[in-house]
């Protein structure tokens, strides 16, 4: 009896599995624009998913003004679609619930059924209305415009009914198949679910933000124009790939801008020992009121943004900056004559970079440094001063190595990272002069796609290249870091 | 301020670290050389991170005929707070204050909140697949599919020109989530056991134990994140292209730095009142001047008082191993 019963509840749980398989996808199609059954004609932007269409009316008719305020369409057709929207929405969220509850116990399961039917019907109900939008606006449209608004029939709708059908059967399949939960049973569930769902939240977000960008990269095999479309029409496979090896001056700019990229990357490698020195010069002042300051006030740059260091190199560099206006003040520069402007010109523009990213971040990175030199121990500097040796020695041959994990860390850390030099420092001192030298890869992305460049694909393209050479790097270095030192960075 | 055990420690020992260098060195020619040199430094390049920002702040309260005329160097002369005043009546930074502060505030909030929760769960050794989800967090931290497809994939959800980009993909911090699971795994796990053996749920043990007990590092976490959102132009200036009400304060200042035509439009966009105090001191070079210190003054308030959590900051990432 009891053995039947277990097999039972097995061959149940394979039916939960479709109910919850069903709920994800509901959730996940929400979000994805080609899924959309409210793209019920061409006045739609094809980049609104159903939960966007939801939640913004005005995203909804964002590119329908037009066409509602010369008449061609019955308003009507967009408040049904609207309401239809938010109907299914809803009706996916109760599903959600459902299958959330399917985790549960048997009184929780039964809940969560509940949900289920409720809704499949709630999205169904949604679904049916944006058909019935569809049809408004085939039956309102004027003739003369069809071609404008062509209306589509929403053949997502229809896949969404089907698979909320399907729902509804099962749901009713298990209401009938479970058992009764015991009359004093109560809505329980194993703690590991329960955890689960509790993170599954922030998983969610996570998801979305941070995997989702993913499925962007399909835009490099596309031949795609700024608020143009993607469809098989313009798939062209690996053409931005070659193009970026084939043509002239994509080429060039490639060479040019990976070379500044690693100019500066690798000025701030070979540097990277400063801020090491900076501490251990720190810590031979011996007033610790005066250390406590300097280390107060020479952290200060590191929280500033880079708009703001770019606003305080105006102040001072600029042909009417501090500098000039000193120097004209001391007489070193006559009335009535222009100042020099020390940002202007492309003099020496990737040392002038390294200098700005050191005078901002040196005070900060030291921190790491001076916590360091007060966890070595001090017996080690009694010795050696018994031993004879002088300040510098001690500096050398204790304060150093034992400072040298930290610094490996580090380094191996900026050798993963070296090809992300960060957007805003280059974006906010690039000129036209000086453009030549400062483009750097992340700069170079961001003019190609979204600036002047206005070539999604191609910026696409570049930008997987670096990801994909970001972490062949980081995994580099981990391992190097494994085999010297047994330990991983990561 | 009151200085915590651990805090007493570290002075002791540094007095006594003082006295045996003492000890160490009777001062010769060449320790004096060493010492002068060192401090010169030291004082030189504490200048060089402290000057620029005085320099702007007296430009900004001098008299502006003076700043014109490039007279204020070191000394601010005709104090006055009109500069101030006049920006105050512009449209276009008003909104760009309000967006600043409220994304710092509420962006903040929720990051704090969500990474003690997530950092709480991810300690609890029975949730399903734990160490499978947690990794799925973290590696998000080292890879990123790039600005296009990031932009690209907000385009889809409808995010862009939308105030909500600059909150809800800032929710998820990995980075401090380690941080916080890193100190919770530190708190005695008899508080949440007895707790448990009480009755409480997870979600009480995390509001009445967890929350209170972790506070040090949600602090330190809480001001990284508003120093990060209160600078933070990037988003801005790549999602907001076509909603210029909803750029922050950095990127206005940007725009103002670049482009001094913008100064022109929108004095004319603020009211009459700013019109004349405008149109009494037109200038430029006072106008950058003055919304830069705007954009500083903040973090220049909250830093000193801050310091101790920054410092502890950058300690508990290193040490997150």
């Amino acid at each position: 009896m009891k053995e039947s019963q277990t097999e039972k509840r097995g061959a149940v749980d394979y039916i939960y599995m479709v109910q919850r398989v069903i709920a994800i996808f509901s959730v996940i199609s929400v979000f994805f624009p080609f899924m959309n059954p409210t793209r019920i004609c061409k006045l739609v932007n094809e980049n609104t998913s159903l939960f966007t269409a939801a939640v913004s009316y005005s995203t909804l008719t964002s590119e329908a003004g037009r066409a509602l305020r010369m008449n061609w369409l019955s308003p009507a057709a967009f408040y049904v679609l609207y309401a239809g929207a938010v109907i299914a929405v809803i009706g996916v969220a109760f599903v959600v619930v459902g299958g959330c509850m399917s985790l549960g116990n048997t009184k929780m399961k039964r809940g969560g059924i509940l949900w289920s039917i409720l809704g499949s019907i709630v999205e169904i109900a949604g679904f049916v209305v944006t058909i019935i939008a569809y049809n408004i606006v085939n039956s309102s449209t004027m003739s003369t415009k069809l071609d404008k608004v062509g209306p589509t029939f929403p053949v997502a709708a229809v896949t969404y009914i089907i698979v909320a059908a399907a729902l509804l059967v099962i749901s009713v399949i298990i209401l009938m198949a479970l058992p009764k939960a015991a009359p004093d049973e109560k809505m329980e569930m194993h703690p590991q679910y329960k955890l689960f769902l509790m993170v599954l939240p922030f998983l969610a977000l996570a998801f979305v933000f941070c995997y989702l960008p993913l499925w962007g990269w399909r835009y490099a095999f596309f031949d795609y124009q700024t608020g143009g479309t993607l469809s098989m029409s313009n798939f062209v496979g690996f053409k931005w790939f070659t193009y970026l090896f084939q043509n002239g001056a994509t080429r060039a700019d490639i060479v040019r801008v990976i070379r500044n990229t690693f100019a500066m990357s690798g000025l701030g490698l070979i540097t990277q020992w400063i801020p090491m020195a900076f501490a251990i010069f720190l810590c031979e002042v011996k007033n610790l009121t005066f250390r406590r300051f300097i280390q107060t006030f020479t952290t200060v740059p590191n929280f500033i943004s880079w708009v703001l260091v770019y606003a305080l190199a105006i102040a001072i560099f600029s042909t009417d900056g501090f500098i000039n206006e000193f120097a004209r003040s001391i007489g070193l520069l006559a009335e009535g004559v222009d100042g020099k402007n020390f940002l202007m010109g492309d003099h020496l523009t990737w040392i002038k970079m390294w200098a700005w990213g050191t005078w901002k971040g040196v005070g900060w990175s030291a921190i790491i440094y001076i916590s360091g030199i007060a966890g070595i121990d001090q017996q080690l500097y009694e010795a050696a001063t018994v031993d004879g040796a002088g300040r510098f020695q001690k500096m050398w041959n204790i304060t150093v190595p034992g400072l040298l994990p930290t610094f490996f860390v580090l380094l191996l850390m900026a050798v993963a990272a070296v090809l992300s030099n960060g957007l805003d420092q280059y974006l906010v001192f690039c000129t036209a002069q000086n453009k030549n030298h400062i483009e750097v890869l992340d700069l170079y992305v961001y003019n190609l796609g979204l600036g002047s460049g206005g070539s999604i694909p191609l910026s696409t393209v570049v930008g997987m290249f670096k990801s994909v050479i970001s972490v062949i790097l980081l995994f580099g270095a981990n391992s190097l870091s494994k085999a010297l030192r047994g330990e991983s960075i990561v | 301020m009151a200085m915590t055990a651990q805090e007493k420690l570290d002075a002791k020992r540094e007095k006594e670290y003082n006295k045996t260098h003492k000890r160490m060195y009777k001062l010769k020619p060449g320790d004096i050389v060493f010492n002068i040199l060192n401090y010169a430094f030291f004082i030189l390049f504490t200048i060089t991170c402290i000057f620029p920002f005085y320099y702007l702040f007296i430009n900004t309260i001098s008299d502006n005929t003076l700043v014109q005329q490039g007279l204020i160097n070191f000394i601010p002369r005709g104090l006055n707070i009109n500069n101030y005043k006049a920006l105050a009546g512009v449209g276009d930074l008003g909104y760009a204050f309000i967006v600043s502060i409220t994304r710092t505030i509420f962006g903040t909030a929720l990051m704090v909140v969500a990474s003690a929760f997530v950092g709480y769960l991810v300690t609890k050794q029975e949730m399903w697949h734990r160490s499978f989800w947690y990794r799925a967090i973290v590696i998000t931290m080292y890879f990123n599919a790039g600005l296009i497809a990031t932009y690209l994939n907000l385009v889809m959800l409808g995010l862009t020109n939308h105030y909500m980009v600059y909150i809800i993909p800032g929710i998820v911090a990995p980075y401090n989530i380690i941080l916080v699971k890193t100190y919770i795994e530190s708190i005695p796990a008899e508080l949440e056991e007895s707790a448990f053996i009480d009755g409480a749920s997870y979600m009480q043990v995390f509001t009445k134990i967890i929350w209170p007990l972790s506070k040090p590092i949600l602090a330190t976490i809480a001001i990284f994140g508003a120093v990060g959102h209160w600078n933070s132009f990037q988003d801005s200036l790549i999602y907001m292209s076509n909603e210029p009400k909803l750029y922050t304060l950095q990127h206005r200042l940007y725009i103002y730095l670049n482009q001094s035509s913008n100064l022109q439009a929108s004095m004319n966009s603020g009211g009459e009142a700013a019109k004349s105090a405008f149109a009494a001191a037109l200038n430029t070079k006072v106008i950058k001047y003055t919304i830069s210190m705007i954009s500083v003054i903040p973090i220049l308030i909250v830093y000193p008082f801050m310091n101790r959590y920054f410092e502890k900051g950058i300690m508990l990432g290193a040490v997150k191993g």
